[in-house]
């Protein structure tokens, strides 16, 4: 029971778009979101880790950072018609333009089956102490096979502390992916959010 | 007659089918193939990693379904077209199922007229559950 609990918990405050992909498959993959751009390139050495490159800037400050990445698959369910991930996440590397040296530490776990998804990230970044937080909670209304289109309809809230301040913000999110490609586009009027990953 | 003989010979070598049941789906597998029901499976991306993985090995026969693989998301199992001149190990199928990142509940494989089924326990260890289905095989 305790375990079960405990399981949840981590499921529903921490959990993405699969960090860790295939023994030596590779992922590239760029996002926009309100706070930053974030390109990465990464291969997978195992099936439950992943190592690249990341560049990231800071969309308010206008600092940007080359950064390594390392993804660690630290559990996964694997089921009859579903899966469940847990993630730990970390880049290391140095502002572009001072050198100084800057960090990201995240916790990111996610379940789901043909049709309901549920994901949790937190994230911590070095540069201005700040924690985002992503909840995803999506639906596809229809379920295809491996060579069509399939199409999710996510919300997606986003909470960011920094500053000693608190920021909100709700995003619909539309998720389109066939085999390897992957393109989310989300938009609540005020801010935008766009993603592309593919693996090779 | 000696010509129907002779046909009829060349029809049963190596057109031996079964069928075999995955989640309920019940699957023809022919001779050559080999079947595996796939947890985890639940995406297109997913089962992307298993065919880049099973493309490297030497033991797919390419000319079956796409590039040898043929993958069911429904019903959570690939089925895939094996080399006539390799007896395959199933464990080198496992491992590319886990290399890709999910885990094997059955496996069937049919070859030389066989068919054997396999199951993890709960060890996660590959074990034959049985040999020789073949009163299942439809020649």
């Amino acid at each position: 029971m305790i375990r079960k609990l405990f399981v949840s918990i981590i499921l529903f405050s921490a959990i993405s778009a699969h960090p860790v992909i295939f023994k030596n498959g590779k992922v590239f993959w760029i996002t926009q979101n309100p706070s930053y751009n974030d390109i990465r390139f990464g291969v997978s050495k195992t099936s439950n880790w992943l190592i690249g490159g990341r560049f990231l800037e800071d969309r308010k400050s206008n600092e940007t950072f080359a950064l390594i990445n390392n993804n660690y698959l630290a559990k996964r369910w694997n089921n009859k018609n579903s899966q469940a991930n847990l993630y730990l996440l970390s880049s290391v590397g140095l502002n572009t333009k001072n050198s100084k040296s800057m960090g990201t530490v995240g916790i990111n776990g996610d379940w789901e089956d043909r049709r309901f998804m549920v994901v949790q990230m937190l994230e911590y970044y070095s540069h201005n102490s700040a924690v985002v937080s992503n909840t995803r909670l999506a639906y596809s209304p229809y379920t295809v096979d491996y060579s069509k289109t399939s199409t999710w309809l996510i919300a997606q809230y986003r909470m960011e502390y920094s500053d000693n301040k608190y920021s909100y913000m709700f995003i619909p999110v539309v998720r389109l992916f066939k085999k390897n490609y992957l393109v989310e586009i989300g938009s609540n009027g005020d801010n935008a959010f766009l993603s592309f990953m593919t693996h090779f | 007659m000696k010509m129907f003989f002779v046909f009829f010979l060349l029809l049963s070598l190596g057109f031996s089918q079964s069928k075999v049941s995955i989640q309920d789906k019940e699957i023809k597998i022919n001779e050559n193939e080999a079947v595996v029901e796939v947890l985890g499976m639940v995406c297109s991306m997913c089962a992307f990693g298993i065919g880049e993985g099973f493309a490297k090995t030497d033991f797919i026969d390419k000319s079956k379904f796409t590039d040898g693989v043929s993958v069911d998301i429904d019903a959570q199992y690939v089925q895939l077209g094996l080399l006539e001149s390799t007896n395959i190990n199933p464990e080198k199928i496992v491992q590319v199922i886990e290399d890709a990142g999910y885990d094997v509940n059955l496996l069937y494989i049919l070859q030389n007229e066989k068919l054997t089924k396999f199951s993890t326990d709960k060890l996660g260890i590959l074990q034959p559950i049985a040999f020789n289905l073949t009163s299942e095989i439809e020649s």
